[in-house]
């Protein structure tokens, strides 16, 4: 052996670590309750109409603060209890692919004022945001990160041609309510373990 | 460079399929054999081997159980197999090292 491959063997060591170090949070039981808490978003947005950009807004970033403050804390919940730090590697590549996204959806959000338009932006941006994931998460996560991506691609053409504030909340609620409670419902039938892997 | 360097190197571990399972499990609790098999695109014949081998040497503890009535094997690194393989990974960084001191 030389040098050279001594360095190579090195090198095949560190991508096969990263490789096999998975994102072993549940996913399941998180995406249940985010998608219960989207439902419930939508619900209020069809009982009552936002048709104003500040009320949509309002409810949907309510709704998104709680999902996230929820995910966080059940996350550490599951790392206490498998003595594993919350702010793990796999963590913190989960937290890098997510953010860029998620900061350009921010930013548009700010920017962008037609409901109709930031709507799908949402949906695409955080299907980019989950697919760019799958690297470390399980498969499912990518196939919802396409499914959210599609979605908005829809609803960006459907609300080209015609909007409604109560079709606006009733694709909300079949994306980030529904969306999330069929892939929490996939992973927690199908992932194995108590990590849930 | 120090030739005495390259006969530290593990044996066991000194072997591309047992290398890349030991690279595997090191970043992980536990994984199922067919977690491993479909990272590292192996056999079951070829990971089987392997597993074994790695078994004898104390490196690697192996767990049968029943899932949902399916047998599941999982695989992680006993604490020897850890001590031997970040041994391992230093006598590599010491080739490399010595090398360009050289």
């Amino acid at each position: 052996m030389n040098a050279q491959h001594a360095e190579q063997n090195l090198a095949v060591i560190r991508t096969l670590m990263e490789r096999s170090a998975l994102y072993r949070r549940a996913l399941g039981p998180i995406f249940l309750v985010t998608g219960g808490i989207g439902v419930l978003a939508a619900l209020a947005g069809l009982i009552l109409p936002m048709e104003s950009r500040a009320g949509f807004l309002g409810l949907w970033i309510a709704a998104a603060v709680v999902a996230i403050v929820v995910a966080v804390l059940m996350t550490r919940r599951q790392a206490l209890r498998d003595r594993e730090p919350l702010w793990s590697a796999p963590a913190r590549r989960v937290a890098h692919a997510m953010l860029p996204p998620l900061l350009v959806g921010a930013a548009l959000t700010a920017v962008v004022g037609e409901i109709f338009v930031v709507m799908p932006v949402w949906m695409i941006l955080y299907g980019c945001a989950l697919h760019a994931t799958g690297f470390v998460t399980p498969r499912a996560v990518r196939w919802l990160g396409a499914a959210f991506m599609a979605a908005g691609v829809i609803s960006l053409a459907i609300f080209g041609i015609w909007y409604s504030a109560r079709a606006a909340a009733g694709l909300m609620g079949a994306t980030f309510g529904g969306l999330h409670l069929l892939c929490g419902l996939y992973l927690t039938t199908t992932q194995k373990g108590s990590n849930g892997q | 460079m120090n030739p005495d360097t390259f006969q530290k190197l593990d044996r066991v571990i000194h072997e591309a399929g047992r290398m890349a399972i030991m690279s595997t499990l090191a970043a992980a609790p536990e994984l199922a054999f067919t977690e491993i098999r479909d990272t590292l695109n192996m056999t079951d014949g070829n990971l089987s081997v392997h597993i074994k081998t790695l078994q004898t040497a104390g490196y690697v503890a192996v767990t049968k159980s029943v899932q949902d009535r399916r047998p599941r094997t999982t695989c992680s690194l006993t604490p020897r197999g850890r001590a031997a393989f970040s041994e391992y990974i230093a006598t590599l960084a010491q080739i490399v090292k010595e090398s360009k001191t050289s």
